[in-house]
Formats: C-alpha cells, structure tokens, sequence
C-alpha cells in the first residue's frame, strides 16, 4: 500500500514538473481566429430571401462550407511562419458550429505580426483526390472527372430567377476544366440528346457537356498584409476573418445568377469569375 | 513479532491465490478479445462507437446469435417469434426486399400486424454513419435524450415497437436467462451471466457495426484492380458531374465510397409535406420539411421499394423521377438545381449507362459474408 502510495506520489509530482518546467520555458501563446459570415455588414441570416446581389437578383443562402490552407503569419522584417504543417487545412461549415472557430492551439510564438494569409482553397500539390477520408471533409470531393481533390466552397442558396421563381443555386468552386469545343457532339458526355427531349427543344449543348481535355487551378492566395497583432506567451490573441458574401457577386466582376444558372463546377468562365471576385470577400479585425 | 507477521502474510497471500484458484475453477475467465476492424480502401477511419461499448469478437458473436433468434419477442410459441434478422435479410443487404413472401412488395410490418410507418432501411456500414440513424435521423450522438442516440437504443426500440417486434424487455431477458448456453455467452461477452437488456442491446448494436460491405466491384475499380464496362464508365461520369446526373453531392462517389453523406435533404419527391416523421419532427426547422437521409446506393437494386414511403418499386422508377419528376417547392434542397426543369434530362442510353453504373455498387461477398449469416444452430442447440 505504502509503496502505491509513494509511486502515486512520485507519478504526481513528475507531472506537476513536467507541468512547470513548460510553463516556465514557453514564449508561446495562441491565435484563435473566429469566422463571421456576413452580408451587407450584417451577421448571415440562412435561408431568408432578404438578399439583393450587385446584378440585382434577390436571394437567400442556405448554407457554406469552405477549406482553407497554408495559414501563415507575418512579420515586419518580411519572415513568415506556417500555422500547423505543410498540408493543413482548416474547414469551416456554417452548418457545424464548431468549426466556426480556428483554434491554432498554443504554439504560436509570442510577439507582434504584421498580417496573415492563406490559400482559398488548396494548391495542386495539396488538392490531391482521397486525401481526406473522414466527414465533413470527405463530402467536400470533387470529382476525379472534373478534376479531383476537394471543392474549395460550397455555397448553396437560392435567387428569385427572371420567371419571379426561387431557383437554387450551387456556387461551388474547385478544379475548373478545359473543354474541346472541336470535339464532335456524339462525344459530348451529358446532355447530348437533351435536344430531343420535350423540355428543351431547339437545345444545343452547352461547352460544359464537351470531352474535358485539361485542368486549371482556380485557389487563391489572400493576404491581409497590415492587420498587426501580437501574441502573447501563454495566453490567446483573438482574431475575426469575415467572409463578405455579397463580394463573392460584385467586384471586379458583377455575377449574375440569371446568366451562369444553378451549377457552376463544370463552367470555368463562372468559376474564374468568382475567383477573381474572391479578391475582396475576407477582412480580417484584430478582437 | 516480525516473524509473526511475516507468518501472517505469508498465510494470507496463500489464501488469496487459493481463492482466486477456486473461482477461476467454478466459472469461465472473463476476457473478451478485442474486434479489430480493417479499414477499408478510402473509407472514413473514425467510426461511431460508444465508449461503453467497445466491440469484442465474443459480443459480436452473441449479438448475431440474438439479431437472428427469434425468441427475441420474449415468446416461444413458433408463431409468435420475431427477431431483427425476420425484417433485415442478409440476402438482401439486411431488407425484406421486394420478392419477400409475407411482407408483400417489401412493405413490412410487426408481429401484430401494424405496418412500420416507413419502408426500411439496409444495415450497412452503419458504423460510419456519424449524422444520425433512422429516416429522420432520430438517434443522434448528441442527442440531449440519452435514450435516443446509438444503435443500442434502435435494439430497445425495434423490440418494444408495436408495429416491430412488439415485445417486452423484461420478458425478452427473461427468457434468455432460461435458454441454455446464452448466460454463458452473456459472461464471456460481458461479464456477467445475469442478463440485463442493456447486455442485448449492446451484443445486437456490436454485430450491427461488424456488417461492412467494401469489396463491390465498384471498390476493385477504385483500388486500380478491376476495370468498369465502358456503360459502367459512363454511367459513372453522370453520377459525379452536375451537368449529368447529379447524385454525388448527396449520394458520395469516389471521394466517399460510403456512396451516401447520411445527411438529410428535401429531394422534390413532392410539394405538400404531411408526413409527422420527417427531418422536420427532429430539428423543428422549416426547411427540414419533407427532408430525410439519403440512403446509401451500395446493393440498392436489392432494397426497394425505394425512398421512406416505398412510392417507387423500381430503380428505374427513381431514375426516371430524378430524370423528368422533380418537383418544385419552398422546401427543396439548392444541391436539387435542376428542379425547374423537372430533373437532370437523362436520356433512355443514359439512363441504362447510370443504372449500370449502380449495379457496380453491388456487393456479393456481403450478401453471402458467413460470419454476417444466420446461425446454423443456437446456443441451446449446439
Ligand atoms: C418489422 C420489421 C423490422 C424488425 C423486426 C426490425 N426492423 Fe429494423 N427497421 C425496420 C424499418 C421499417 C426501419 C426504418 C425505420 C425508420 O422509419 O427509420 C428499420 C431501421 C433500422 C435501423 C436504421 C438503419 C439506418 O440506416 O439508420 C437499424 C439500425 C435497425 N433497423 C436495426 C434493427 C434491429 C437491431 C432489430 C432487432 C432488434 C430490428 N431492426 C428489427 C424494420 C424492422
Ligand atoms: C439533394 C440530395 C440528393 C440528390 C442530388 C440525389 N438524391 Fe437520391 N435521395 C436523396 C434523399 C434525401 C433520398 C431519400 C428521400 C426519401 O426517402 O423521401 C434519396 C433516395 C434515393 C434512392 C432510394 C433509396 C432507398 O433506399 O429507398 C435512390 C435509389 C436514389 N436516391 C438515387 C439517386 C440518384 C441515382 C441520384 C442522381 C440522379 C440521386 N439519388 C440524387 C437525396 C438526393
């Protein structure tokens, strides 16, 4: 019982050590960055058709989930420091509340930073079909026909169509295609009798149906380059990323539901769009 | 004094493994051995199961003794049995299937003759389904009724349930108690030779999660050993792209070969929602409406009547739906975009092309798998 009792003793005190000596040494802190999704500067209401995009079409968002990778912090003499391991990713899911709160856990080196950045989405080297195996992840796949890898966003809604009907929408963003437009149409894959059915006479196919002869890359990079905060050790610094929503439809490119229609995953012309629109859809506040 | 002591000592511990001889003498060992899983190819790592009740090789094996024993109504009269393995038929990837020759058309019902509200559903990779079990998703890890959560409580339900097995649980261990060979089965599994309803549900729930079907010849194609026909292709190329047919978003496909997110969506079967046992009864959300879980595809072509109320006996039935049926509401899930022009257009070639592409999702070895089978003989019978 006794010698329980000291090897209790002694276990306790090792950890209690263990405890103190990190405590002592540490010059680390942590950064939890908290994701807002907004619209028009206010919190993201799902699902109420309250919304007007810069093309003027009503509409409601049901729901986002996204990825991010290659989280990296900035300082002041130009250095960078990756968040995690190359390869990381983080995905957020309006859905799941947890997820809605980056935690980069304590690990962060204390002191100030200058900005932060990362990939919308994930680079050639990362977007790499199976690499994620577990849900939620693994239903963000998009599929080896039209690229392979992971969707970078989804964003389903609906918009209130030129027939004054709620029609839905998939602004889903990944691996974008190149089409052969020279291809013959009995090669085309989808749609290709659609011409002869009743609903959509007099119907040519779309470039979207064609034999797909290669592959763009459609991430990008977003920096917030002077957003200084510091990290101090042992205690966490707090950040918000916003994603702007209405962004995703206004500047460069005004993007109009009524032209690019429901789904955009085989449509590079959309998803280029959108991309390029993604130049100012974040902003990042220190809390 | 000191002698005396160590005398002492060296009488008690003499004792002690005496004792411990005798019992060990009188009653099995209790000492499960763990059920390891395989992961299959591309299949999710993390499972769902319940730290109370981690899966042995013995628990699994009584579990399959009690999912196929039909004294598991609590009553030996031969027309009153009923267990899990009457309804779920291994044959039929664990449903009655439309050919069954009681349950007419797959419709079944309870030992009293009350027809479940919903069709069935297949017991299959259930160990992956993190989302919530049931139509409706009505069990759910976090549930805050910690009697509506995990396959466990579906055991408790199905055997109570009026329109199921319509039993009772103090009767049903009971029972048990009395046969031959199953105390014993319940102390190597659990410990305990005094059976408790708890020990069933969790030997039932462990031989549920065993059931994994991963070796289609669809998973050959996706492991690189297996070739798929040039229909099958096709077909598959429809499934994953939003231009053709459109079921990945929902249903998986080559990033998730579980071939369903067990997520819950409103998919345009109709424009009135009365039904009192949709997503709506769980999460009180209004757009929830007319929502149920999207079935895995694995062995669906042995599975029908398809979708919760059974409305379609075929798998071209589903597909033609999907293709021409679609139909607009409130309540219609964005992933269903093609809806305003009544599906995603298949053509009659294309349509054979996704249905093959289906068929690929058929999984022999799971239907015949021995160790997923009915026992030859029961605990009182060997
Ligand atoms: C009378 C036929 C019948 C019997 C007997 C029966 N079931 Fe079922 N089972 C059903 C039906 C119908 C459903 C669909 C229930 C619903 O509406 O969600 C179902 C669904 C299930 C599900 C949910 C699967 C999923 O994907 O969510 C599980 C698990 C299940 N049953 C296990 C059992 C077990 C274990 C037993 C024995 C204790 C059993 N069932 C006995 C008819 C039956
Ligand atoms: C928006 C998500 C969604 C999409 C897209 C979708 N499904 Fe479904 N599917 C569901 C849901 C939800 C159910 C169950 C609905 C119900 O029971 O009322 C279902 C049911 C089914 C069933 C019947 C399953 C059963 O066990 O009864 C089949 C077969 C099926 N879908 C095939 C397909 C095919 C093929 C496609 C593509 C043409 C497709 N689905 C597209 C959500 C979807």
């Amino acid at each position: 019982m006794k010698r329980i009792l000291i090897t209790l003793f002694m276990a306790v005190s090792l950890v209690s050590c263990n405890k103190n000596q990190s405590k002592q040494e540490t010059d680390e802190g942590n950064i939890i960055i908290e994701i807002n999704h907004t619209v028009d500067g206010k919190q993201l209401e799902t699902d109420q058709m309250i919304y007007t995009n810069a093309a003027g079409n009503k509409y409601l968002v049901s729901e986002i989930q996204w990825m991010i990778s290659d989280l990296k912090l900035h300082r002041a003499d130009g250095s960078t420091i990756l968040i995690g391991k190359e390869g990381d990713i983080f995905y957020i899911d309006s859905d799941i509340p947890e997820s809605m709160q980056l935690d980069l856990g304590f690990g962060v080196k204390s002191g100030d930073y200058t900005g932060l950045s990362f990939t919308f989405g994930m680079n050639e080297l990362q977007n790499k079909s199976l690499r994620f195996v577990n849900p939620p992840e693994s239903f963000m796949f998009w599929p080896d026909y039209l690229g392979g890898g992971y969707h970078y966003m989804k964003l389903n809604g609906k918009w209130i169509n030129t027939d004054d009907v709620a029609q839905p929408f998939n602004f889903h963003l990944g691996i974008g295609q190149v089409y052969d437009t020279l291809a013959p149409k009995s090669s085309y894959v989808s749609r290709s009798a659609c011409c002869t059915s009743a609903h959509c006479e007099g119907y040519t196919p779309p470039e979207k149906t064609m034999p797909i002869i290669g592959f763009i890359q459609n991430y990008f990079d977003v920096r917030f380059e002077d957003t200084s905060f510091s990290v101090h050790a042992s205690k966490s610094t707090k950040l918000q990323l916003e994603m702007k929503i209405e962004n995703w439809f206004k500047n460069p490119n005004i993007y109009d539901h009524n032209i690019w229609g429901g789904s955009i995953m085989q449509q590079q012309k959309a998803m280029k769009k959108a991309c390029e629109n993604g130049i100012d859809v974040f902003r990042l506040t220190v809390k | 004094m000191i002698k005396n002591l160590s005398l002492f000592f060296l009488l008690l511990i003499i004792l002690v493994i005496l004792s411990c001889e005798k019992n060990s003498k009188e009653e099995p060992v209790y000492k499960p051995t763990p059920y390891t899983f395989d992961i299959p190819f591309a299949f999710p790592t993390k499972m769902n199961i319940p730290v109370n009740n981690p899966m042995t090789v013995e628990g699994v094996e009584l579990g399959r003794f009690l999912f196929y024993d039909g004294r598991l109504s609590g009553r030996t009269h031969p027309d009153s049995l009923m267990s899990c393995g009457t309804c779920h038929i291994q044959a039929n990837s664990f449903e009655a299937g439309s050919n069954h020759p009681v349950f007419e058309g797959g419709f079944v019902h309870g030992l009293t003759g009350i027809q479940t509200q919903h069709v069935m559903l297949p017991l299959i990779n259930l160990v992956w389904n993190q989302s919530g079990y049931g139509w409706n998703g009505f069990l759910f890890n976090d549930n805050p009724n910690t009697n509506f959560r995990n396959l466990e409580d579906f055991v408790r339900i199905a055997v109570l349930a009026e329109d199921e097995i319509g039993g009772d649980t103090t009767k049903v261990k009971q029972l048990f108690q009395s046969i031959d060979g199953y105390p014993e089965l319940f102390f190597k599994s659990f410990g305990s030779s005094s059976i408790t309803f708890k020990n069933i549900e969790k030997a039932i729930a462990q031989f549920v999660r065993s059931l994994v079907s991963a070796n289609a010849k669809f998973d050959r194609f996706l492991k690189g050993e297996e070739q798929l026909s040039s229909s099958e292709l096709n077909g598959f190329v429809l499934f994953t792209t939003e231009e053709g047919a459109d079921c990945f978003h929902c249903h998986g496909g080559g990033g998730n070969p579980l071939f369903t997110t067990h997520l819950f969506y409103n998919n345009g079967k109709d424009t009135v929602f009365t039904d009192l046992l949709d997503r709506f009864s769980i999460t009180g959300n209004i757009t929830d409406k007319g929502a149920y879980k999207a079935p895995t595809l694995r062995n669906i072509e042995l599975t029908g009547p398809y979708m919760h109320d059974g409305r379609f006996s075929s798998l071209d039935e589903v597909i033609d739906f999907y293709s021409h049926h679609v139909k607009w509401s409130e309540q219609i899930n964005p992933l269903m975009h093609h809806v305003l022009r009544g599906g995603v257009q298949l053509t009659s070639t294309q349509k054979e092309d996704l249905k093959a592409f289906i068929r690929t999702l058929h999984d022999e070895g799971f239907l015949t798998n021995p160790a997923y089978s009915r026992p030859d003989k029961f605990p009182d019978e060997q």
